[in-house]
């Protein structure tokens, strides 16, 4: 019955949405048709939200007589991750993504301030998305399909890497990013329609922007998360297709967000505005596509069914096409001549929106680059993470140095001298921080180490510096970049020293020996078989010394889940602020000795932290909009 | 008192005769695809044939081949779908080049339009 | 010119949207053959049913050969086994088995079971040999012509329709060639 129910919401929210999308164009009068398209709206929220709880209720139950659930379900499954499974397969995240959507739009509703023209646009074109998918949902991907079998089954359990607390909020959260810009797109679409802006467009504009970007970013650093607790392998980034389609729109909106700032503060780049919050939906939705249409192979890609691709990439074409293609035909009303000098804060800003669309096209290129060949017959290539990482490094490190740097350049003009001397004891702190610095902790001297350390410090030192010597009192308004900014130097202070100077050892351990790593002793004291709810595992104690403190001790796993045949590795892992010490079991070896592996990874913590302060300054940008908008 | 840390002293799982043919035979590993689990890479990779292709490659790197030769080895059987670094060559020019003209194409363009603005 | 400018976009994602589409059609994870109008290569393993001969690359020329590497603990080997002792005892095709990571008194057990399908079974026991062809799972059959060039790779087992619709002509093909 309740798989029923669900089926029948689903076709309801899609009759609101079309009801929604047509409201706001084919009715007149600009308050009635607000009226109905709310209503509209309403209605598909409600539906959706009791769709997703009819999908929830039947995996808690562990209805298996509903195929999505007997796929992806247990007997033994545990509670929580019943809930995680719901949208841990394909035709369940669609759901997720109609039901946040809708979401999104009742909160663009209730929290928007105008009732005008443009908002009644805004929530047609959110309707025609939400038509889009809840076809494509309804007729590609039902999670409510039955198969009644004729003997009870006890399902196909979730994939054992799934079995995690990050299933329950990764994907929410970068859901919650995914699918907020497409505000920002109804907005451009929207404007782009009705041909003039407001005068407060932009700073009503960019909460709608920077609350799913936070989202995206919180998402993002989640799934890094995960894959290094997860995958046993110690790698927090591997340049697979569809993390590369998580990092294109936050790219993107990080461009977008930037522009904002200068159509706020000095009325310009309006165009680009226009065009960047096109771009980063259409991201989102080029992502989307490319997890579950099998054209590309990666770890996270959903079962991959031509005919969804072919209906999803239909819809991409016509909804991103038509608006590529308005854009053309509409932008020349916004153009504006650009009243800065050469040298001048927009400039910077200018720039560092090309550096960011040419990281967006590098992956892009990357990503795309072997179904080019494979179309073109010139055989199957691989590009992987030697190929990113030589591209994408060169590029983002002059966008580093920009972010320290741009603040302290004034709006329309700026003098090179006195900038120089404002800015040259920063510069010097940092390039001595960045190659000193990890000589005196006891490292060895990299390049790209104190470079990348170099950088990392100057912004925090140059947005400090800045915000130090700000006239105004401490508020809102830069606060937020100054956390988003020192968020983004942590990251990158992460990664450089994380890559640099992490260590690694693969050795057979017989119980009772130890080995040594960055002057950690590691000690297998012994493995023993334990029992979780639905799986058995082999649990390997460890103990880890380091000079004479007193030791730990960390237990690192291979289970077999009762379902699947292979063995998943849990690795043990022992985290400060400064390092983890990581420890992978392996395979049992003829001799009676273990396979194991033993990493160091200094400061690999603060790569996730960092995103941590991208996600304060985000809410902090909030608060100051909400704050602007009340006085 | 001096508490030993270690009386048995663990053997590495690959033994090589110095740490640069350590470090190749880890940076090759890392840099090869595996073909059974295609998302993770030869070191990685815990199929059967990633550990005979790693045995083979350790074999290759102790007894001094290079890793130009490895690497041809490896691209005769399975051909460029087993390297993550893509290749240069004519059809990857796009690939490796196609990012830094991109970027400069960007600026030359920003420069051009400051320009251009500027002087009207 | 302006006009352009603001059709790039659309330009460049147009391409894309063509790109995809063609993509759809493809298979990213079906590795094609670099071996392809290549000569086998060599090896000397043992001969799964003549335990004094070994079997060379030597024993594919003459005749066209369908090389297929299997196994008994591959499922996919087992749903195509029957089709391919239908296939031997019916249109006479010259299969040559090679056991991968195998063991071999599993082997034979299957083959006295579900029927053999192989005039000789080559035991790769290690792998390595295998590694030479650029097996990288089972099942897959390589069609090797008279003068033991590979020219075509099977991955994955054979069905009667890919039989029909493309593995059936390029044996016979084959065949009329000297």
């Amino acid at each position: 019955m309740i798989p029923e129910l669900g089926s029948f919401a689903i076709i309801l929210a899609l009759i609101f949405a079309l009801i929604q999308f047509s409201a706001g164009l084919l009715i007149k009068k600009i308050e009635r048709a607000r009226e109905f398209s709310v209503a509209a709206a309403s209605g598909q929220f409600i539906f959706l939200a009791f769709a997703m709880l009819c999908l929830i209720i039947s995996f808690l139950n562990n209805d298996m007589t509903v195929v999505y659930v007997r796929e992806h379900s247990h007997a033994l499954l545990p509670f929580i991750y019943r809930i995680g499974a719901a949208w841990g397969g394909h035709e369940g995240s669609v759901l997720l993504w109609c039901v946040i959507l809708s979401g999104w739009t009742m909160a663009f509703i209730i929290f928007n301030r105008q009732h005008g023209q443009l908002n009644n646009y805004m929530v047609s074109i959110l309707g025609f998305v939400s038509t889009g998918f809840l076809t494509f949902l309804l007729m590609t991907s039902n999670p409510f399909l039955r198969d009644f079998p004729s003997a009870p089954i006890t399902g196909d359990d979730l994939t054992p890497v799934l079995q995690d607390p990050g299933l329950i909020f990764h994907p929410p959260m970068l859901y919650l990013g995914y699918v907020g810009f497409a505000i920002g797109f109804a907005f451009a679409i929207a404007t782009l329609l009705l041909g003039k802006l407001d005068k407060s467009w932009a700073r009503d504009c960019r909460p709608w922007i920077i609350l799913p970007w936070s989202f995206l970013s919180c998402g993002i650093v989640l799934g890094s998360w995960w894959a290094y607790r997860e995958l046993g392998w110690g790698g927090w980034w591997f340049w697979d297709p569809v993390e590369n389609a998580s990092l294109l729109p936050w790219l993107s909106a990080t461009a977008l967000i930037h522009t904002l700032i200068v159509c706020e503060k000095r009325n310009a780049f309006k165009g680009w505005a226009i065009l960047l919050a096109i771009v980063t939906f259409s991201l989102s939705l080029l992502g989307t596509f490319l997890v579950r249409s099998g054209v590309l192979v990666s770890v996270h890609a959903f079962a991959s069914d031509p005919t969804r691709g072919i209906f999803l990439l239909g819809y991409l074409a016509l909804i991103i096409g038509g608006a590529l293609l308005l854009y053309c035909g509409r932008i020349k009303h916004f153009y504006q001549a650009p009243e800065f000098e050469i040298f001048s804060r927009e400039t910077f800003l200018l720039i560092n929106g090309i550096f960011l669309l040419s990281a967006v096209a590098t992956i892009v290129l990357g990503t795309l680059y072997p179904i080019i060949l494979d179309a073109l017959d010139y055989g199957k290539i691989s590009v992987g993470e030697p190929y990113f990482n030589t591209v994408f490094v060169p590029i983002i490190l002059p966008l580093l140095l920009l972010m320290g740097l741009a603040p302290h350049v004034h709006w329309g003009q700026q003098a090179i001298k006195p900038l120089w001397n404002k800015l040259r004891l920063d510069i010097f702190l940092s390039l001595a921080l960045g190659f000193a610095g990890p000589l005196l902790f006891g490292f060895a001297f990299h390049w790209l180490a104190a470079i990348g350390i170099s950088f990392s410090f100057w912004i925090m030192i140059a947005t400090l510096h800045f915000f130090l010597r700000l006239q105004t009192k401490l508020d809102l308004k830069y606060s937020s970049m100054l956390v988003a900014h020192i968020g983004i130097a942590i990251i990158a202070l992460g990664i450089t020293v994380n890559k640099s100077y992490s260590e690694e050892r693969q050795v057979k351990l017989f119980p009772g020996e130890s080995v040594e790593l960055a002057g950690y002793s590691f000690k297998l004291e012994n493995i023993s078989e334990t029992k979780g709810i639905n799986y058995q595992s082999l649990a390997a104690q460890f103990s880890i010394q380091h000079f004479t403190q007193k030791p730990y001790s960390l237990i690192a796993e291979q289970r077999i889940y009762s379902s699947h045949d292979q063995s998943l590795s849990k690795p043990g892992i022992l985290a400060n602020g400064w390092r983890d010490l990581y420890i992978a079991l392996g395979a049992a070896l003829p001799d009676g000795s273990w396979s194991v592996r033993i990493y160091y990874k200094p400061l690999v913590r603060w790569i996730w932290a960092g995103g941590f302060f991208l996600l304060i300054g985000g809410f902090l940008s909030l608060l100051y909009s909400w704050q602007s908008r009340r006085n | 008192m001096l508490i030993p840390l270690q009386l048995f002293a663990a053997a590495d799982y690959y033994t090589f005769d110095s740490p640069e043919q350590q470090q190749r035979f880890t940076t090759l590993t890392s840099e090869l695809r595996c073909l059974v689990c295609q998302n993770q890479n030869l070191a990685e990779s815990n199929a059967p044939l990633a550990n005979d292709l790693r045995t083979q490659i350790y074999q290759k790197v102790l007894t001094g081949q290079s890793d130009k030769q490895i690497i041809d080895y490896l691209v005769a059987r399975y051909g460029n779908f087993v390297l993550y670094r893509p290749p240069l060559n004519f059809s990857t020019f796009g690939l490796w080049f196609g990012p830094f003209i991109l970027l400069l194409v960007g600026i030359a363009y920003l420069i051009y339009y400051l320009k251009r603005e500027h002087r009207t | 010119m302006k006009t352009f400018r603001y059709l790039l976009p659309f330009i460049i994602f147009f391409s894309i949207i063509i790109l995809l589409w063609r993509g759809l059609a493809l298979h990213p994870n079906q590795i094609p053959s670099p071996l392809l109008n290549k000569s086998t290569p060599q090896y000397s393993l043992p001969n799964l049913f003549d335990a004094n001969h070994p079997t060379t690359q030597k024993d594919l020329l003459g005749k066209v050969t369908l090389v297929n590497v299997w196994a008994s603990w591959c499922p996919a080997c087992a749903e195509e086994h029957e089709y391919l002792v239908q296939l031997a005892q019916e249109q006479n095709i010259n299969f040559y088995g090679i056991n991968y990571k195998d063991d071999s008194a599993a082997a034979l057990k299957i083959l006295k079971t579900a029927g053999n399908p192989y005039k000789i079974v080559a035991i790769d026991q290690s792998g390595n040999a295998a590694i030479d062809w650029g097996v990288y799972g089972a099942p897959e059959t390589f069609i090797v012509d008279k003068k033991g060039i590979i020219r075509y790779k099977q991955i994955g087992p054979i069905t009667p329709d890919i039989w029909d619709n493309k593995l059936k002509s390029i044996v016979n093909q084959l065949e009329n060639e000297n």
